[in-house]
């Protein structure tokens, strides 16, 4: 039963977090390129911006990478460790924080914005609950 | 519909209007209604019933906020009487990449200036004062620093309008300024040939004093051979001519002296009243030489001012002054050149002109006692587009005999020497015999006679010149080129008269310049073509 307990849906949810991600950074990134074509987006608010942008990039690179891999683990079995896990989703409130600073602090929120950020945060949303639950079994 | 009435606005400076329910851009005039314009607070109900329609019907915000409000005018025709009708609606963007929400205070308004106070005035007054802002004022200023040094390398040279530097200031050349008093801060522009003239106030007391009217002043500081340089070229006297008092020029033979005002028997003598001024320059624009003629005069007791006059003029190096008229189109007022070839080669080397550029082609010049036999020698140049006539009467006695007549006649329409050929340009060198045009002769005849074998005499009493020129080269900058010059003498036949009555006919002589050109037609570049060739032995083994 401990096979059941590495749950399918939280590998279907992590793949398409990552997919969902690489169009929510190409997205954004357009986005403030547009932003600072057509407003005025000074230097000082567009670095900011920027700035965060890569570093949720980064982060999330990290953090599903270490949900996949150490899920997989290299005996090529589905181990089961709560730490990586753990590490997981606390690197996930980070991601939470810069997604709502897109959503809530850019200098620039577009309704696009909107709509993008809202569905990760969603995605986020699930993701922990699982993620949750997914510890939980093992303890 | 429900109808507000803003109250009056007061005038705030910076502070944005945001409320579009009080922002009203057709609102012009003060405390009155505006026609048409439906968010006047000025105007009244009765005011609104007379409109025809709502000059701004929508007043919004930014348009690219995703929600906001907006104040909507029309004009309700179908009330009698008509009534205007407010609503403030909440318009919704439709577009994805709307504004949602920002946290940038300035993003949807222009910023206010700054206000200047004494700390940023400086700053402010650095980054504005030029001809282009920047945002970075230093940078511009460090560019023109890394500048300099390495120009200080390269040879500076004069340019055409650049003042002409000497060791203090620049070449001075007195011009009057608003009224006809000298004014001594003229810089004489390099190749600008100038000419001027001014008055200035001198007596015989302060003769002395003026440093204007002394020769000094204009021949003391050297030129600055290129500019910003230390090879400087001395001012040499070229000529100096005293005037008497009553006008007599006398040329000097020493022109080395330097003569300088001074006081005898109450005149004060050696006093400026003319400087020409010669440099002669490479066409490196270099100044090699530079000389000055001078006008020295007098004055007595009773003189209060003098008139200067003061010319420039500009030669290049081994080559000879040439009087252009042009260049390379004749310039409407300036004379039309015009020259002999001459005689004795097969064919034509060089055109041969008179160094007098007035008085190359010339006609009879109108005098005031209309006698043409009394004012025999009065010429006025033919200048380039001024269409004139001239004339004069002839009083013809019975005792005047046919030939003599007829040749002083063609001496007084024609002058002493006609010339045969016109410039083309007004540039036209005496080498190149092609762009000079032959002038065509034509005689014709005014009782239309057909039998030239005329046993009556025949007087000429007419010559009209007629110019015909054309717009030549580019159309935005077209010059003029004349193409063809025709000289016809009209003549008319001289009866006899009985003796002791007397005729007088009228002899006019008329120059008509004729623009000929035909209409312009733009050009354009052949389309570039695709010029693709094999070599000859491509298909080697096989052809």
């Amino acid at each position: 039963s401990s096979y059941q307990l590495s749950s399918v849906p939280l590998q279907i949810l992590f793949y398409i977090n990552g997919i969902y991600y690489i169009f929510y950074f190409l997205a954004t990134l357009a986005m403030i390129v547009y932003k600072s074509e057509v407003f005025s987006y000074p230097d000082d608010f567009l670095a900011p911006d920027l700035a965060l942008l890569f570093i949720m990039a980064i982060l999330e690179v990290l953090r599903l990478y270490l949900a996949f891999c150490f899920l997989r683990g290299s005996k090529g079995n589905l181990t089961e460790e709560e730490a990586p896990l753990g590490l997981s989703l606390v690197m996930t409130v980070g991601s939470v924080i810069l997604s709502v600073y897109f959503l809530v602090w850019q200098t620039y929120v577009l309704k696009a914005d909107v709509v993008l950020n809202a569905l990760l945060l969603f995605t986020y949303g699930l993701e922990s609950v699982l993620k949750v639950g997914a510890i939980a079994a093992f303890v | 519909p429900p109808e507000t009435r803003a109250p009056a606005r007061t005038h705030s400076g910076p502070a944005p209007v945001t409320d579009v329910a009080k922002l009203c851009v057709c609102d012009l005039l003060v405390a009155q209604c505006d026609v048409n314009c439906c968010c006047d607070p000025d105007c009244s109900a009765a005011d609104f019933s007379l409109f025809t329609t709502c000059s701004v019907p929508i007043v919004t915000g930014d348009s690219r906020l995703c929600s906001q409000k907006a104040a909507i005018y029309s004009l309700d025709v179908e009330a009698n009487p008509p009534e205007r009708i407010f609503k403030l609606i909440d318009q919704v963007n439709p577009s994805l990449f709307c504004i949602h929400a920002t946290n940038y205070k300035e993003a949807l308004s222009f910023r206010s200036p700054q206000m200047p106070t004494s700390e940023n005035f400086d700053q402010l007054l650095k980054e504005f004062e030029g001809v282009t802002f920047s945002a970075e004022p230093d940078s511009w200023n460090m560019n023109t620093d890394a500048q300099s040094p390495s120009d200080a390398n390269e040879t500076y040279r004069y340019e055409y309008g650049v003042p002409i530097q000497t060791v203090d200031a620049f070449l001075r050349l007195p011009s009057p300024v608003v009224s006809s008093w000298c004014s001594d801060a003229n810089p004489a522009g390099f190749l600008v040939n100038q000419a001027t003239k001014c008055t200035r106030s001198v007596s015989v007391e302060t003769c002395g004093n003026i440093q204007a009217v002394s020769m000094l002043f204009y021949i003391n500081s050297s030129i600055l051979a290129v500019p910003k340089s230390s090879q400087m070229v001395n001012i040499t006297v070229q000529s100096v001519v005293v005037q008497s008092l009553n006008g007599m020029w006398t040329l000097l033979n020493s022109s080395d002296v330097l003569r300088l005002p001074m006081i005898l028997d109450e005149l004060c003598i050696n006093i400026v009243l003319g400087v020409s001024y010669h440099i002669t320059y490479t066409d490196a624009g270099e100044i090699i030489e530079a000389a000055a003629s001078f006008v020295l005069g007098a004055i007595n007791k009773e003189a209060l001012s003098i008139q200067q006059s003061f010319e420039i003029s500009f030669t290049q190096v081994n080559t000879k002054p040439v009087p252009l008229s042009g260049n390379p189109g004749y310039v409407v007022g300036l004379p039309v050149r015009a020259g002999f070839r001459p005689q004795g080669y097969p064919f034509p080397v060089e055109i041969l002109f008179n160094t007098n550029k007035y008085g190359q082609l010339t006609v009879l010049q109108s005098t005031s006692n209309q006698d043409c036999l009394a004012a025999q020698g009065a010429r006025t140049p033919v200048l380039f587009g001024y269409n004139m006539v001239s004339g004069c009467k002839l009083r013809i006695t019975a005792a005047m005999k046919c030939q003599p007549l007829t040749q002083t006649l063609l001496d007084l329409l024609k002058g002493q020497t006609f010339p045969e050929y016109v410039a083309s340009f007004g540039n036209s060198r005496a080498q190149d015999v092609l762009d000079w045009v032959p002038i065509t002769h034509f005689q014709t005849s005014e009782q239309r006679i057909y039998n030239t074998f005329q046993s009556s005499c025949q007087i000429p009493i007419s010559l009209e010149i007629e110019v015909k020129w054309t717009k030549y080269g580019s159309l935005v900058n077209p010059q003029a080129r004349i193409v063809n010059v025709t000289a016809t003498i009209t003549t008319t036949t001289l009866k006899q008269l009985p003796s002791g009555r007397e005729r007088t006919i009228p002899i006019t002589s008329s120059v008509v310049f004729t623009d000929i050109s035909s209409p312009a037609e733009p050009g354009y570049k052949a389309w570039p073509t695709i010029n693709v060739k094999l070599p000859f032995d491509f298909f080697f083994p096989f052809v």
